[in-house]
């Protein structure tokens, strides 16, 4: 399986919490797609050969901000540079204040069929406090009108760990997002990222983020209250009804390969990992001359790769240690017996079949459990 | 006779009273380098250590022609002496080599601890002293004050004291002059059996050791087979020559000469500072006066931060001993830190000076334990002494009959007003209060008797603090006397940490553990387990701490472009985690076992 992603790096304004990258509409923003496009054509050789690409997502920045004829013509030129598959993933990014059930109805006939909302919270204070563009009804109103669509494979983002949110809050969000029959949940705990306006704050002592009990706690009501529900916990702050698993997210996670398009993309093929220049005048004008954008990238070793292969399986749905084998020509578990045996112990790693995995418990220390584990 | 010619003499002075600059002048004056020529400000300081600290470390000699108000040439050998407590004993050797001090005092500071030590040490040599006051030209200039607290101290008369700025080179003349006039020429016999004073010794790449001597009977000549008094050790003579700027080939030495001496020697412990040397073939039959074995006060643990570099440690540690014949170090072993070495050192500076030098010639990153003197441990079955330098080689509490543990003279120099805060301080250190001497109204000298583990870490900085910088400190070895010593030791999750293992007295134990189990808390990150952190005399727990476990720690993002981050993230906290010990099953951070040190902030 192989991914394609494209960023769209315009936002009506940008969010208190945010470190991706993006700009306000006026920049570039007509010739934005016509350029997207000859990077796409430009790059086309870089696919790997024989490669059936079953999952196109378009990420931000926010993708809802492009109109359908525009989403098309980016769709229309991936079928023509790559072999894309009929029944491929495509999943959008939207802001619940910038669609319309016209909008909607576009992105659906044009070939959309997966969309992730970005609603955050139900609270009007939480909106605000995050900065985002959206009321609750407007973000309610939009998932009913994607359904009216004709969109079934609907997703949020809901955050937790805000400061001051309480953990009836979040219960209520998830007991919204589930009664409004989405089939996935991406629940993110809020991350002080360098350099945003939210660090400023926090560093200035305005706002007091959650001490790690409150936050830890939050996301096991998280695991727990989704789990009865019936999602399946498939990544750590991901969770989808059987079937539903972004296909997308799974290309990163199982270190298949992806091309990315537009500023600050990634793209990962054949062990290498390239980046494209963050800044839009950039972009446009690196596009224009050349028809790449690329600002650095690296070969991955044989080390890295692992490295990179044992945490991105632990974060999801675990490692196949057959095919761990086969891959690195070393037994996983048994190059790291003592702490494997002192995990499995403490019921933070499980071993099924040929599966080595986190339990609920394991994911709220996967970071030090991946720091131990090589 | 030639001897008439000689001026052998040196420097006493506190640290920036002005004693480099002061030498720098004089070799100036007498033409021996030229301003050109002067690279640094200060040419006898130059290893880029003591630059960099303003403090002369090791010393070194120098010789000058000066042609004097009576119109004839005299050859001045200038024999530098460290300023710093830790280094008393070359000090002492350095003044045995001469005839002559000049004291130097800083009119704007007034005398010093330091300064009175190193001048009774050389009154003690029989040394004629040139009194001196520099820096007269400042504005804060205190001439009048600072000439009575010398006439006081030496009971010379206002006219004996020369006025200098070294910096502008005013009175420097007087000085060289007053060094022919009043320093009588060396004494001893040029037709006695060679004897020869090593003042100190380097440690040259090519040569091997090199000796700096002072000879005080008979001659000295390349080729002749020595002796050196206390090891017994035989070398023939390599090369003998003077020091200039650099050293300058001669063939021989003869009597009151100062110079150099290459014997062929490839280690500086052969060469023993204060040692004498004699000839093979026409022995002295009584060496120099004053041959000390010179004994490390201050021990510490040193250990490589990642453990597969202690062969390099080792490495790194023989190399500097060429060079500092002070240092002691034997292989060690710790639970905690793994393989390392105990090294010994003169005192508390001598050891910074070593951990620095490790660090940044050659290029060591090392981890040092709390230091720790020598405990005499008097065992109860047989009545034998054991010497522990290393707290958790203590014997066991029951095995103990007593305890004895080395004290020091101490002598506080300050303005009166700060006396109450260092009796305070001294009181808060176990000291016995002897006496206050004033050298002036103002300026007050409180002795102290005191255990020296209360001295080695953090009390002369406290000292600097309580007394605004003015309080300056000397002390010598007195005697070891009988304590109520316990070895308080820490445990993580039950497991003991030698490295952390400390000897106190038995008043201090209970605040002493508490405080280091506090302190260790901020200093240990949460785990994925409760960690307890415990402070034990023998089995009885008498502090305790516990950190909780660590609850959550998770990426919550990682897509496309995070993964290069993230991995990089991940490769520095594996870094990060090499770097940490690992005790049963805690992880330390190195910086917990210096905790021991800031435990009284």
């Amino acid at each position: 399986m192989a991914g394609i992603y494209l960023h769209i790096p315009y936002c009506e304004s940008k969010c208190v919490y945010c470190d991706f990258y993006s700009v306000a509409e006026g920049e570039y923003r007509d010739e934005f797609v016509s350029v997207l496009t000859e990077e796409i054509s430009c790059r086309a050789k870089e696919a790997p050969r024989d490669a059936v690409f079953r999952s196109v997502y378009f990420g931000g920045g926010t993708p809802s901000l492009l109109s359908p004829e525009e989403i098309r013509s980016i769709l229309d030129t991936l079928r023509e540079c790559f072999e894309l598959d009929e029944s491929a993933e495509v999943s959008m990014e939207c802001n619940p204040g910038t669609v319309t059930a016209e909008s909607l109805a576009g992105y659906r006939a044009c070939g959309v069929n997966r969309l992730s909302f970005g609603v955050q919270s139900f609270f009007e204070d939480d909106l605000a406090f995050l900065s985002r563009i959206h009321s609750p009804e407007q973000a309610k109103e939009s998932i009913e009108a994607a359904r009216q669509a004709g969109f079934d494979n609907i997703s949020l983002d809901l955050m937790f760990s805000l400061p001051g949110q309480t953990a009836s809050r979040w219960s209520e969000n998830l007991r919204q997002a589930r009664e409004l029959g989405v089939t996935h949940l991406s629940c993110y705990s809020l991350t002080v990222e360098l350099g945003t306006p939210l660090a400023s704050i926090v560093n200035r002592g305005e706002v007091c983020m959650p001490v790690q009990e409150e936050d830890a706690g939050l996301f096991e009501t998280t695991m727990r209250t989704l789990g009865d529900w019936g999602f399946l916990h498939y990544e750590v702050s991901n969770f989808a009804r059987p079937g539903f698993e972004c296909r997308h997210n799974l290309v990163y996670w199982n270190h298949e390969p992806y091309l990315g398009f537009g500023p600050s993309a990634h793209s990962f093929t054949d062990g290498k990992r390239t980046w494209n220049v963050t800044s839009i005048d950039r972009y446009i004008g690196m596009v224009r001359t050349s028809g790449t954008a690329r600002a650095g990238g690296e070969r991955l070793t044989r080390d890295q790769l692992r490295t990179e292969h044992v945490y991105l399986g632990l974060r999801s749905k675990g490692i196949d240690l057959e095919e761990f084998r086969a891959r690195f020509g070393s037994d996983l578990v048994e190059d790291n017996r003592e702490r494997v045996r002192m995990y499995v112990e403490r019921g933070l790693l499980a071993v099924e079949g040929n599966r080595l995995f986190v339990t609920p418990a394991g994911f709220l220390l996967c970071d030090e459990i991946c720091a131990e584990i090589n | 006779m030639y001897m008439d010619n000689i001026r052998n003499f040196c420097i006493i002075a506190h640290i920036d009273h002005g004693k480099s600059t002061l030498a720098d002048r004089m070799l100036e004056t007498t033409g021996t380098i030229t301003r050109r020529e002067m690279q640094y400000n200060q040419v006898l300081d130059d290893m880029a250590l003591e630059q960099e600290r303003g403090i002369t470390i090791k010393l070194h000699a120098i010789k000058m022609e000066y042609e004097a108000g009576d119109g004839k040439r005299y050859m001045l050998n200038l024999i530098d002496t460290p300023g710093h407590v830790d280094f008393s004993y070359e000090v002492s050797r350095s003044l045995n080599a001469c005839e002559g001090a000049i004291l130097v005092v800083d009119a704007t500071q007034g005398v010093e601890a330091q300064t009175i030590s190193n001048l009774y040490m050389a009154i003690d040599a029989g040394l004629e002293i040139i009194p001196v006051i520099n820096k007269v030209d400042l504005a804060s200039a205190m001439i009048d004050a600072v000439s009575h607290q010398i006439i006081d101290l030496i009971g010379c008369s206002e006219e004996d004291i020369l006025k200098v700025s070294a910096k502008s080179g005013e009175g420097v003349d007087e000085v060289l002059q007053a060094v022919v006039e009043k320093i009588p020429p060396p004494s001893g016999d040029p037709d006695a059996p060679m004897r020869a004073l090593i003042f100190d010794s380097v440690f040259d790449n090519y040569r091997g050791a090199v000796s700096y001597i002072r000879v005080f009977d008979g001659t000295l000549k390349e080729n002749q087979k020595i002796r050196f008094f206390s090891t017994g050790k035989e070398f023939e003579v390599e090369e003998i020559g003077v020091l200039l700027m650099k050293r300058r080939r001669t063939g021989v030495l003869g009597a009151g000469e100062v110079g150099y001496l290459i014997p062929g020697a490839k280690d500086v412990r052969d060469t023993k500072v204060g040692d004498t040397v004699i000839l093979v073939d026409n022995p002295a039959p009584e060496p120099l006066p004053g041959y000390k074995e010179v004994k490390p006060m201050v021990f510490s643990g040193l250990y490589p931060s990642v453990s597969e570099e202690f062969e390099e440690l080792r490495d790194a540690l023989q190399r500097l001993c060429l060079n500092d014949s002070a240092i002691q170090f034997v292989p060690e072993t710790s639970v905690a830190l793994g393989f390392g070495f105990r090294c010994g050192f003169l005192g508390l500076l001598h050891m910074e000076i070593v951990q620095e030098r490790l660090e940044r010639e050659f290029k060591q990153n090392i981890i040092t334990t709390v230091p720790n003197v020598e405990y005499k441990v008097v065992l109860k079955s047989t009545g034998d002494v054991v010497l522990v330098d290393n707290p958790s080689e203590m014997p066991e509490p029951g095995e103990i009959d007593h305890v004895e543990e080395p004290y020091v003279r101490a002598s506080i120099i300050v303005p009166s007003d700060y006396v109450g805060n260092v009796m305070k301080l001294c009181m808060d250190r176990r000291g016995e209060y002897k006496n206050t001497t004033y050298l002036d109204p103002t300026r007050a000298d409180v002795h102290y008797e005191l255990p020296l583990a209360e001295i080695i870490f953090d009390f002369y900085d406290k000292l600097k603090s309580i007394t605004r910088g003015y309080g300056s400190l000397d002390y010598e070895l007195l005697e070891y006397r009988e304590s109520d010593l316990v070895k308080l030791d820490i445990l993580l999750n039950g497991d003991k940490v030698d490295a952390l293992s400390t000897i106190v007295h038995r008043s201090k134990a209970y605040w002493y553990g508490r405080k280091l189990c506090h302190k260790l808390r901020s200093l240990i990150p949460r785990q994925m387990f409760e960690i307890a952190i415990q402070a034990a005399i023998g089995n009885k727990v008498i502090a305790r701490e516990s950190i909780k476990a660590l609850r959550k720690n998770v990426t919550a993002k990682c897509y496309g472009g995070d993964i290069t981050r993230k991995r990089k993230l991940l490769e520095k906290q594996k870094e990060g985690k090499k770097r940490m010990k690992q005790v049963g099953s805690v992880e330390v951070p190195q910086e917990a076992f210096l905790a021991v040190l800031s435990v009284g902030e």
